[in-house]
């Protein structure tokens, strides 16, 4: 990035994700703060804005659940503020973080993406509940129906198969099996993958994420007020860019500019992010963590982050593209959302993620040598897109 | 004198009810659009500026940041651009398995969800597979029309 | 850094107008904003928006109301929070060189839902939520300190509220109060739309300094009638513009209740401790067209406070210094406070 102020990530701290915690949310968010901060070396009088994300309220059942929480990260006395995008919520927040930081309102910023979704017991309702209450709420829409729409015209357009996203599937819960945090850390079949219980067709049960709790903390600096952590790794923030897209997906149906499965949001978002870095694709990274939460949705982020044309998506799985031992960039060495989907940190949890990897801090998942990771974020209609460029110290 | 904190009690938990009612107003456009639906009409907006008829009716385009101006109607007759099979159940609709999925209809430049009926599921991989082809389908208007989206549904003009 | 400056606002006020959704009145809103700005759609940079998903009864409402917010494939990120947080993340887009021009919207319809209901649903459900505890309330506690505290409270509270304007017939527009608020004190709902146009050239209001602060969750924790987290963030404000209290001239305070406002214009330095409420009663200077009796919803009113300060502020003869305030929900818990600089 060649923003006015130079942007590194210092530390992070994270929960385990699973289906459900017992701990109070801030009790989970102390944790990961705590951890965030020991990471990062800073101590919490250093840090001077604290960014919340948290998205939809009613999966907590609460009301600006943020208010609650935001002390617990030590927002008390500091500029705070909640951002909710939808997926997107956490890699917002991360931003929204960034642009105060590069406007010179601080030198250290906390981001929290926090999720609590076992509090709903109603959790398709809730996410039918996101839908135009106008023209669409009626049809019975959820997030599952919602991708599967769009997976449906990838069979069509491009020649998907359930057998080709199942191999997604298989890889990324395969990398998962590495990653103590991950929620789904079975190391499933594309045998398993295609016998699961039917979701809303082509989408099956582990075709899709998982219901997931969990809080994701990073520590953001300019990198002058962080030069006195000088021998600590860093991950530096080379790019980034956010776009939105229209709410309405049949808008999109046929877009001359852009298809509903064309993901016209992530190719803009892409070419910023990646050309700041100078980056001429994603696939020059070493890492890249998408956000998506359905094996269709990745293969739909191959043609935007530059891995191949979109119509050479079905070719590039066959090929065994992303996996660990692969050659190529490593998708998802975290296992990805489909292993761990906390709404409103799971898009933070991939740039969290990359920043472990360039760090070197990665543990058992990490991948050897990882100077550059990209991640991604993906929210609301499939209509807000983030993508990130870090790179090691 | 203090005690330790370490002392541990089962997580209490308490149950909570969350449901809120609200009124939507749906706005000119819409109440128009659904009440063209009593006179078995689809109705879209044109928007000056990019030409697109924006189906069902808005009362402004989102890409040019314009009001709409004309209303055209639009045929019952499109195609099936992409679908799903619910099997998820929801209170107050009906019982699935249901297809659901957005149609371009003849004379729109954006697509409409809404289900799609008379489809036989009790082999869901072999229907889907055999709607894959984007086959031509008709908007069926119920008898009775209440003014909400479910007013018409859409059939395939061949069986799958 | 680069300065930044306020280039067009708009403000919209209704209340259950049938013929528009809530996508219209945003649509309208921000459309006159952009064009008090001289600017269209295409020349935003980025957008920041503020609003509540229990508030608009949306699941996740940007998904389908940022997009009448000009934010066609636009860079766009929405805050479950004040307006006025939203502009001063707005401002630092601006300031940081990141984009030229930023828009900045927020809204609220309190027509659509249980506003009470949802205000009861900020609280905390293990220790707040079974003793019936609503925003109003909080209020009311402020209130009953302050009139037991301060004389002047007490004596300048009636002309206060007859400085804010009639009060709407429809009961349905107004809370119901808590002791020992009166119905000319209370707020008044309404369907809120603030838009704000901020760009790095020459315009008409230049943004002179921000603030912003946190108080704890826990209402036993904070100083209720002292409001830490305002005191905190309008010195920000000030030191930052480099202006003292003293020279404000336009004063725009968000506040849920007649109280709220009073205890606001302490806390920023515009009265002594005790009397606020005097201010209120006695100063044009505060909360010119009624402060929250000219309608409210959250999460809006920190913006239309800025809006509004930058109407008078345009509108004066002489060039003259405002500050605007907004307030997070949970009683205030999150403040920002914004000077801004007539040309």
């Amino acid at each position: 990035m060649t923003g006015p102020a130079e942007l590194a990530i210092l530390g992070v701290g994270q929960t385990p994700y699973r289906r459900r915690h017992e701990g109070s949310t801030p009790e989970l968010v102390y944790g990961a703060v705590r951890a965030a901060l020991d990471h990062s070396g800073l101590e919490h009088r250093d840090i001077d804005l604290v960014i919340g994300g948290f998205a939809p309220d009613a999966l907590a059942g609460e009301n600006c659940p943020d208010k609650r929480f935001l002390p617990a990260a030590g927002a008390v006395g500091k500029w705070s503020m909640r951002i909710n995008t939808g997926g997107t919520t956490g890699i917002a927040a991360a931003y929204a973080a960034m642009d105060l930081l590069e406007a010179g309102r601080g030198d250290a910023a906390l981001v929290v993406g926090v999720e609590r979704m076992a509090q709903a017991r109603s959790v398709p309702a809730v996410f039918n509940s996101i839908f135009d209450p106008i023209y669409e709420r009626d049809t019975g829409l959820s997030t599952v129906s919602m991708g599967a729409l769009r997976a449906t015209r990838m069979m069509q357009s491009w020649g998907y198969t359930a057998e080709l996203w199942a191999r997604v599937a298989e890889r990324n819960f395969a990398h998962a099996a590495s990653n103590p945090l991950a929620h789904i850390r079975t190391a499933y079949s594309v045998g398993d993958v295609l016998t699961s219980r039917m979701l809303a067709w082509p989408i099956r049960q582990l075709d899709a994420c998982p219901i997931s709790e969990g809080v994701c903390a990073v520590v953001i600096a300019r990198t002058s007020a962080a030069a006195r952590q000088r021998g600590r790794p860093l991950a530096r923030v080379r790019g980034r860019a956010t776009v939105t897209d229209t709410y309405n997906m049949g808008d999109r149906i046929g877009r001359r500019e852009g298809d509903l499965v064309e993901l016209l949001t992530l190719r803009m978002a892409a070419q910023r992010a990646l050309g700041q870095a100078g980056l001429a694709s994603a696939a020059d990274a070493d890492v890249v963590e998408i956000h998506a939460p359905f094996d269709h949705a990745e293969t739909m982020a191959y043609a935007p982050l530059r891995f191949c044309a979109a119509a050479d998506g079905p070719a590039l799985v066959e090929s065994g593209f992303g996996h660990r031992d692969g050659g190529g960039p490593v998708i998802n060495p975290s296992g990805g959302p489909m292993a761990a989907n906390p709404v409103g940190a799971t898009a933070l949890i991939r740039l969290a993620e990359c920043a472990l990897q360039v760090m070197g801090a990665a543990g058992e998942r990490q991948v050897p040598g990882a100077a550059t990771a990209v991640a991604t974020g993906q929210g609301g209609s499939t209509q807000f897109s983030t993508c990130t460029v870090l790179s090691g110290s | 004198m203090g005690e330790s904190a370490a002392g541990k009690v089962p997580p209490l938990t308490i149950d909570g009810h969350w449901a809120f009612d609200y009124t939507y107003y749906a706005g000119d456009a819409a109440s128009r659009f659904f009440a063209e639906l009593a006179n078995r009409r689809i109705m879209g907006t044109r928007c000056p500026q990019c030409l697109r008829v924006l189906v069902p009716a808005r009362g402004f385009c989102d890409a040019c940041f314009v009001e709409t101006t004309d209303w055209v109607q639009v045929s019952p007759h499109g195609t099936l651009e992409t679908f799903t099979i619910l099997t998820t159940s929801f209170p107050g609709l009906p019982e699935p398995p249901l297809v659901v999925g957005y149609v371009m209809l003849a004379g729109a430049s954006s697509a409409v969800l809404n289900f799609v009926d008379g489809i036989d599921l009790t082999d869901p991989d072999a229907a889907g597979t055999a709607m894959l082809g984007r086959p031509p389908v008709t908007a069926r208007f119920k008898d009775v029309c209440e003014g909400r989206i479910t007013d018409f549904v859409f059939t395939l003009d061949e069986p799958a | 850094m680069r300065p930044v400056y306020l280039h067009g606002s708009a403000v919209s006020t209704t209340w259950r107008d049938a013929s528009r959704s809530l996508t219209d009145l945003i649509f309208e809103c921000v459309r006159t904003a952009l064009g008090t700005a001289g600017i269209s759609a295409a020349d935003v940079g980025a957008t920041v928006l503020a609003a509540h998903d229990l508030v608009d009864g949306r699941g996740l409402t940007s998904m389908v109301t940022a997009p009448a917010a000009a934010t066609y494939l636009k860079d766009e990120t929405r805050l479950g929070d004040d307006g006025a947080l939203a502009f001063v993340l707005g401002d630092a887009r601006v300031r940081s060189g990141s984009v030229d021009t930023c828009l900045v919207a927020a809204w609220g319809r309190a027509s659509e839902g249980p506003i009470d209901e949802i205000a009861h649903a900020l609280f905390d459900p293990f220790t707040a939520r079974p003793l019936a505890l609503t925003e109003i309330a909080v209020s009311g506690m402020r209130a009953a300190r302050c009139l037991g505290d301060f004389p002047g409270y007490g004596r300048w509270r009636g002309a206060a509220a007859a400085r804010r304007g009639v009060r709407p017939a429809d009961p349905s527009r107004v809370p119901a109060t808590a002791w020992p608020l009166r119905a000319g004190e209370l707020p008044v709902w309404a369907d809120v739309v603030a838009a704000v146009v901020l760009g790095s050239q020459p315009g008409p209001v230049r943004v002179g300094g921000v603030g912003m602060s946190t108080e704890p969750y826990e209402l036993g924790d904070r100083d209720l009638t002292g409001l830490t987290a305002l005191r905190t963030a309008s010195a920000q404000a000030l030191t930052d513009a480099g202006v003292d209290a003293a020279s404000i001239d336009v004063l725009e305070l968000d506040g849920l209740t007649l109280f709220d406002e009073a205890l606001a214009a302490e806390a920023v330095g515009a009265a002594a401790r005790g009397d606020g409420m005097s201010l209120l009663a006695n100063s044009p200077r505060v909360n010119a067209g009624g402060g929250s009796a000219a309608g409210y919803c959250a999460p809006a009113m920190g913006l239309v406070r800025v809006a509004r300060a930058a109407e008078r502020l345009r509108n004066a003869t002489t060039s003259q210094v405002g500050l605007a305030t907004g307030a997070s929900v949970v009683a205030a818990q999150v403040q920002a406070a914004v000077v801004l600089e007539g040309a």
